[in-house]
């Protein structure tokens, strides 16, 4: 389970309003742990760590939480640099959340690197009574942004994996996107002889 | 969304600059309860860096409301050559260009509080002085020794002058007795009456000082200790190059980069929210912020910004975005060097001029492309610098200790580990998602 610092790493970000299920879905994927009670955005790491394999190829993923940052708004450019994909989670029992999804895809757009795969999530599938944004209305959002969809619930474990796979899928068949992390060249490296600081292109 | 006032806050910081950034993240890893706003709808205070169109707003506020760190500014675009542009984003124009020389504590406290694997940064390459003595040329400064007995230009008396100046500046802390006295005095006449160095050389000297007074008005006491910073700095982190920018605007990334190590450590980002007014009673501070919300606090920060004098010394600065990729500017002069972001071009004053304003120019090499964009500005800033002074860190230092009380939050000062969380492997022969 070590990381290998060799693998391709992907950079991929979790955005939308808070409370919409970022957070949930993220540990429910990476630890496989579910918190009813916690409603409290930040999950206090830099970002998290996952090895992928899709098609037989493993990949280390970097997912990066807002860090509460999304409360405000206050997301920097310095956020999306280097982001081969982004997914943006809404709560399907808070139409308000799903309403803002177009400003959340409109600043991911103006930030993230030409041809980052965005990916839109549904959440919380598991509140049907309390739904009020329809299946077909998070597909015709996707579709209009060209971008793949699909709702989870992170309480359920239902779909909480299919996100994930289907952004990186979607990553690693875009060659140019893929080697556009590894443009680091004419950059130097600030940390003088302490170790390990080969990884981490984020 | 839950109200601010309904927490209490232990610092209320004010402004994203690289200062008030580093104290916020460094207050957040001491268990405080940071609450970080700016006035501005951007990050950076003083030192933010823009797209294209965030200049264009930019310029137009600084010309319609007070701010205090700017004035007079302008954009100007060529009727030719505008069109050419690429898109707005393609470009980021930094309000306050800094290099950081890589013995700076700035660079080792980045490593050590882990901001830095955000970062990119990128070498500063040459030195160049606009050679007033001969036809209209640019000069090469020196890279080093053999740079300087390869110099046909300097004759062999004026080489072992200033070898005797270089031997002297790098340990000139152990030589009190030939500048303390004259610690106040002109830098050039120290250069003539201790070493009789050429007016030529002198003028290379100055140029490495960055000082942005006239050589007669810059100080020994000021000179000596710059000029020992850029030559010890030089080879620390590879050939050819003593200091570095970080990629994509400079300190303004360094800003956002901690502000976002804050927010993990667990302090709260508003922006567009300044400070009204604030009143101390006894351990608690009542802060009003711009949207009218009263919050209460123990500590309060205020933006250095806003602080400052009026009568404070200004300075002019032009960004500009050129056709030319000026490749013989950035061309490599060591073997092995990386290839460089930054040249520094410095125009000497003729010493006739004594009164007039040395004025220096930055070339940027970020995305050359066939437009002009002009924008000047005067700005009145305690970090006017044109390289990153590691006084800057010692008082978010002095203010981060005043801060925190407790032995046990007072770890060493921006030493965290890294927070990541490395889970198990996930592969795709598991059925279903």
């Amino acid at each position: 389970m070590a990381s290998d610092e060799s693998l391709p790493t992907l950079k991929i970000l979790m955005i939308g309003p808070s409370g919409a299920g970022k957070s949930a879905l993220l540990i429910r994927y990476c630890d496989d742990q579910f918190d009813s009670e916690s409603s409290t955005a930040t999950i206090g790491v830099d970002f998290k760590v996952k090895k992928l394999s899709v098609h037989g190829k493993a990949y280390r993923l970097n997912l990066l939480d807002t860090a509460g940052q999304e409360r405000f708004r206050t997301l920097s450019n310095s956020y999306y640099r280097g982001a081969h994909g982004v997914i943006l989670v809404y709560d399907i029992s808070n139409r308000e959340s799903f309403l803002a999804m177009e400003r959340w895809f409109e600043e991911a757009e103006s930030n993230a690197m030409p041809g980052a795969v965005m990916y839109l999530v549904g959440s919380k599938m598991d509140k049907s009574s309390g739904r009020t944004v329809k299946t077909e209305e998070g597909i015709e959002l996707a579709e209009r942004h060209g971008c793949q969809f699909c709702e989870v619930s992170s309480k359920t474990r239902d779909n909480v994996r299919k996100p994930f796979v289907e952004i990186v899928d979607a990553i690693v068949k875009d060659p140019k996107l893929l080697n556009a992390s590894s443009r680091r060249s004419g950059t130097v490296s600030v940390a003088g002889g302490s170790s390990g600081d080969s990884g981490c292109a984020c | 969304m839950e109200s601010l006032s309904d927490t209490p806050w232990d610092v209320v910081i004010e402004g994203t600059g690289l200062q008030q950034s580093l104290l916020a993240l460094a207050l957040s890893r001491s268990n405080k309860k940071v609450l970080h706003v700016d006035q501005n709808e951007y990050y950076g205070s003083s030192e933010a860096a823009f797209s294209l169109q965030d200049v264009d707003e930019w310029v137009e506020k600084v010309n319609t409301f007070d701010t205090k760190s700017f004035r007079n500014a302008a954009i100007w675009k060529s009727p030719t050559e505008a069109g050419k542009l690429g898109v707005s984003r393609a470009y980021t124009l930094t309000l306050s260009p800094q290099i950081i020389y890589t013995k700076s504590k700035l660079l080792s406290q980045l490593v050590s509080s882990k901001v830095y694997k955000q970062l990119e940064f990128q070498a500063v390459g040459n030195w160049w002085i606009y050679d007033v003595s001969s036809v209209a040329a640019l000069k090469r400064l020196p890279n080093g020794r053999e740079d300087i007995f390869e110099d046909a230009s300097i004759d062999n008396r004026s080489k072992r002058s200033l070898m005797k100046f270089l031997k002297f500046v790098v340990e000139y802390q152990n030589h009190g007795e030939i500048w303390e006295a004259v610690a106040e005095n002109s830098f050039p006449a120290f250069l003539t009456s201790h070493f009789k160095l050429p007016e030529s050389l002198q003028t290379v000297l100055v140029a490495l000082t960055l000082s942005l007074d006239s050589p007669d008005d810059t100080p020994v006491g000021y000179a000596l200790p710059r000029i020992q910073r850029h030559l010890s700095s030089i080879g620390l982190f590879g050939p050819g190059f003593g200091a570095v920018l970080p990629k994509w605007g400079g300190g303004a990334e360094i800003a956002q980069v901690a502000c976002r190590a804050g927010a993990v450590g667990g302090g709260v980002y508003v922006l567009g929210t300044g400070i009204k007014s604030s009143q101390t009673n006894g351990e608690k501070t009542e802060v009003v912020l711009s949207n009218s919300e009263t919050i209460v606090t123990k500590h309060l920060a205020h933006d250095p910004d806003n602080q400052r004098k009026p009568d404070t010394k200004a300075v002019s600065k032009v960004v500009a975005i050129v056709s030319s990729p000026f490749s013989t500017l950035f061309k490599s002069s060591v073997e092995g060097s990386p290839l460089a972001a930054v040249s520094f071009i410095v125009f000497p004053l003729r010493p006739s001029a004594s009164k007039a304003r040395l004025i220096r120019s930055t070339l940027w090499h970020t995305q050359a492309k066939r437009a002009n964009v002009r924008q000047v500005n005067e700005q009145s800033l305690v970090s006017l610098d044109l390289a990153f002074h590691d006084e800057a860190l010692e008082e978010v230092e002095t203010k981060w200790n005043a801060i925190v009380e407790s032995a046990d939050e007072q770890k060493p000062f921006m030493q965290f580990e890294e927070r990541t969380g490395m889970t198990d492997e996930d592969d795709d022969n598991e059925n279903g998602y």
